[in-house]
């Protein structure tokens, strides 16, 4: 308030505008209460939300891993051979990627 | 009701999602919301629950409260959001209605209850501009600077100074009218 130099308008005014205090009156106990409600809704929300969603796509995603697995099939064994011949540093290339997946959700949970 | 003890509580309720030391500034500050937005709105009940919704608010933005200022000031930049978010929303439901072939219950929008004494305050309130009302309540109910109300409601500070100045320049006329009236 220092940058105002109240006048006796500004004084008046004051007294115009002034309100007694409210009191309390379990507001403040309302307010807690909500939020304690909504933070135990948001902390079950996610867990059950992935519990639903796993046992819906539970079907579909045995599905494609079976697809998946009979299309595994169709590779023929020299290409993959191949593969790790002309990359000399394939296995170290592949651990490295692994590792670097790990770390980074890994560091994504401890953030959370 | 000092900064540093509102800096605390606000330092424990994010670090720990302190919930006891949310409500010890509830309980603090309720008071000054709950005027701010009574005298905004009109409305004693709807004022109460705008001034709900606003902690809840708070609490969820609690993190962007910088310390800067005080928080009184940050608080009620929060209720002034929540009242004018709310005021678009009960216009934009009303305009629904209105297109839905509706007619709009004038009396239920008043603002001053039929049950609420109109008060002297009221009537100086009710010539100001929503604009006016709230800077004219964070200066002189608050007793916030012109720069936490600059911060509280995005203008500069010289716009802030011009908006009181007009809105002390209406409610004197108003006063002048009063005498004459009574005179």
């Amino acid at each position: 308030m220092a940058e105002k130099i109240k006048d006796a308008e500004d004084r008046l005014l004051e007294l115009l505008f002034e309100s007694p205090p409210l009191a309390d009156d379990g507001f403040s106990a309302t307010i807690v209460r909500k939020i304690n409600r909504q933070m135990w809704f948001r902390r079950l929300t996610l867990p059950l939300a992935a519990v639903i969603g796993g046992v819906i796509a539970f079907k579909p995603l045995v599905a494609l891993v079976s697809t998946l697995a009979n299309f595994s099939s169709l590779i023929p064994a020299d290409l993959v051979s191949d593969a790790a011949s002309s990359i000399p540093q394939f296995q170290t290339i592949a651990l490295g990627a692994i590792l670097l997946v790990v770390g980074l959700v890994s560091m994504r949970m401890l953030e959370d | 009701m000092t900064t540093s003890e509102d800096r605390d509580l606000v330092a424990r309720a994010v670090s720990g999602e302190d919930t006891a030391a949310f409500g010890e500034l509830v309980r603090r500050h309720q008071s000054h919301v709950r005027n701010f937005l009574r005298k905004l709105a009109g409305d004693y009940t709807l004022a109460d629950d705008l001034a709900q919704d606003c902690f809840m608010h708070a609490w969820d933005k609690l993190q962007t409260y910088s310390g800067r200022g005080s928080f009184i000031g940050w608080l009620l930049k929060v209720a002034y959001t929540t009242f004018l978010q709310s005021k678009r929303k009960s216009k934009r439901y009303a305009e629904i209605l209105e297109s839905a072939g509706h007619v709009a219950d004038q009396e239920s929008r008043s603002t001053v209850q039929p049950n609420e004494e109109v008060t002297d305050l009221d009537k100086y309130l009710a010539v100001l501009t929503e604009e006016e009302r709230a800077i004219m309540v964070m200066s002189y109910a608050c007793g916030l600077s012109h720069r936490e109300i600059g911060d509280a409601t995005d203008m500069p500070v010289g716009t802030v100074k011009s908006v009181i100045f007009r809105g002390k320049e209406k409610i004197r006329n108003s006063f002048e009218i009063k005498d004459h009236q009574h005179g």
